[in-house]
């Protein structure tokens, strides 16, 4: 289930952005989550971020406590998480948080 | 046309295998390279190939299922890239393709490894005891072919794992990927070598290797990855780590579309069929007068369906020569890339005549075959 992408929703709850090491990770994570009709989509990496070519997931953050247990039980752990609010970036902190 | 050159290259391939192939060409992006939706589709391509690749091999971890443009690559790659000390012992099979004995040539030579060799027995089989001998604690590689390319015969993989369980093992699986359930010899082993376009009824140059967790494979290559794209050092988690530059997204399509026809017919269901086949022919070559067939007789669970002969009166070349013109039957002649095999059968320099079944021949392929041979044979006696 995709939703785009959302910066900010108003409530000061904005978009995570998920970085994960190779791209079978994010395809791998893509399936799974795809199957349970979890929500989110897949970007370019932001550049702000990440100088690779490929791949990120954005979620929203409201969706985060649903996605990132799955993502953690199936041993997909993204190997670094941002938030974006407006133009800017700040990395989360590795355990929960979010 | 009768095709029996499927240890050579699989002909025809199943439907939708083309077609796969067209459809990914059609789609102009790079796999792991851009985020657009293109560049997406090719990321999702290649993925659908290294999972069902991986997962016909029995493993659930599709990050160790590595792409290479063929299993002579892979083979390099495994044999060149795990680390050996200096004077380290390798042993093969005396059975072994090029692509196997040529790199352990290479280290030998430049004095890096000692290479030894297991010699089939008088019925052309490997013996797993044969191994005890040459182990010693400075035993530190194995590289096995699963099946010979020219005489068919089956390396007691399991049997020799048994008496070196600490060796890490290196399997050429060349000629049994797709004919042999892959499970059943997977887990035996530390790499496992694969080609796409044998018994795995693909595209050519498609290929790989699958490692098993904990095994160290250092690149024979480095490059473009799409990933730590700010470092000057090549990436070193898999499978980016073994593949440096652009895959090949279409042959991998049409790859994933034939592991789809191998599912659904089923591998062993195949692997009987093909071997029901050989059994034909070495059935109905009996007798056949100055006909030799190299490698195992009798009993065909020790072997592929893969029967090389030699007729008297004939060169191999000769010969499948005569069986195209004559009969419309494909053949290779030759040394089948494996020298070290044909010296061990005792039809080095001349080679000999290969037929190799597939999943698409049927009895009476088997049946025009030996019939071919019978009047073959009939014509030198008259000569």
């Amino acid at each position: 289930m995709e939703r785009g992408p959302n910066p900010e929703d108003g409530r000061g709850r904005g978009e995570l952005v998920l970085v994960f090491s190779t791209n079978t990770r994010i395809l791998l994570a893509e399936e799974l989550l795809d199957s349970l009709d979890l929500p989110f989509v897949l970007i370019p990496v932001p550049k702000e971020v990440n100088p690779n070519c490929g791949l990120a997931m954005s979620l929203q953050e409201e969706d985060a406590e649903l996605v990132m247990p799955v993502l953690e039980k199936a041993d997909l752990r993204p190997k670094d998480v941002y938030r974006r609010r407006g133009g800017a970036f700040t990395v989360q902190p590795p355990e929960g948080g979010f | 046309m009768i095709y029996l050159d499927n240890g050579a290259t699989s002909f025809p391939k199943p439907p939708g295998v083309s077609e796969a192939v067209a459809r990914a060409l059609a789609n102009p992006a790079s796999p792991g390279r851009s985020g657009h939706k293109p560049a997406l589709e090719a990321s999702r391509i290649v993925f659908r190939a290294r999972k069902k690749l991986a997962g016909i091999l029995g493993k659930a971890d599709p990050e160790r299922m590595v792409f290479t443009p063929n299993i002579t690559w892979a083979l390099n790659a495994a044999i060149k890239g795990i680390p050996l000390e200096k004077g380290a012992e390798v042993i093969s099979t005396a059975l072994e393709h090029n692509s196997t004995a040529r790199p352990l040539r290479e280290l030998e030579k430049a004095g890096a490894i000692v290479w030894k060799k297991i010699h089939p027995r008088e019925n052309g089989l490997i013996e797993a005891a044969d191994l005890l001998p040459l182990l010693s604690p400075r035993t530190k590689l194995l590289v096995l072919n699963h099946a010979s390319n020219v005489t068919g015969a089956l390396t007691p993989v399991e049997k020799m794992r048994r008496l070196c369980p600490d060796v890490p093992l290196i399997l050429d699986a060349a000629q049994t990927a797709g004919a042999y359930p892959l499970e059943d010899f997977a887990r035996h082993a530390d790499v496992v070598c694969l080609t796409g376009h044998k018994g795995l009824l693909g595209p050519t140059g498609t290929g790989g290797l699958w490692i098993r967790p904990g095994v160290d494979v250092r690149p024979l290559a480095v490059g473009g990855s799409g990933s730590n794209s700010e470092s000057l050092e090549h990436p070193d988690f898999l499978p980016d780590a073994l593949e440096a530059g652009t895959l090949n997204t279409h042959g991998l399509a049409g790859l994933a579309a034939a592991l789809d026809y191998l599912e659904e017919r089923g591998i062993e269901n195949i692997r009987r069929h093909e071997l029901d086949l050989a059994g034909v022919l070495l059935g109905e070559a009996e007798g056949i007068s100055g006909l030799r067939i190299l490698g195992p007789s009798g009993n065909l669970e020790n072997r592929v369906a893969t029967v090389s002969v030699t007729l008297e009166g004939y060169s191999s070349s000769d010969l499948s020569s005569a069986l195209e013109s004559g009969y419309g039957i494909m053949t290779r002649a030759g040394l089948h890339c494996a020298p070290l095999a044909h010296e061990a059968s005792g039809t080095f320099p001349g080679g000999a005549t290969r037929f190799s079944f597939g999943p698409f021949n049927t009895p009476e392929d088997a049946l025009a075959a030996a019939a071919a041979l019978r009047e073959l044979s009939g014509k030198r006696r008259a000569v």
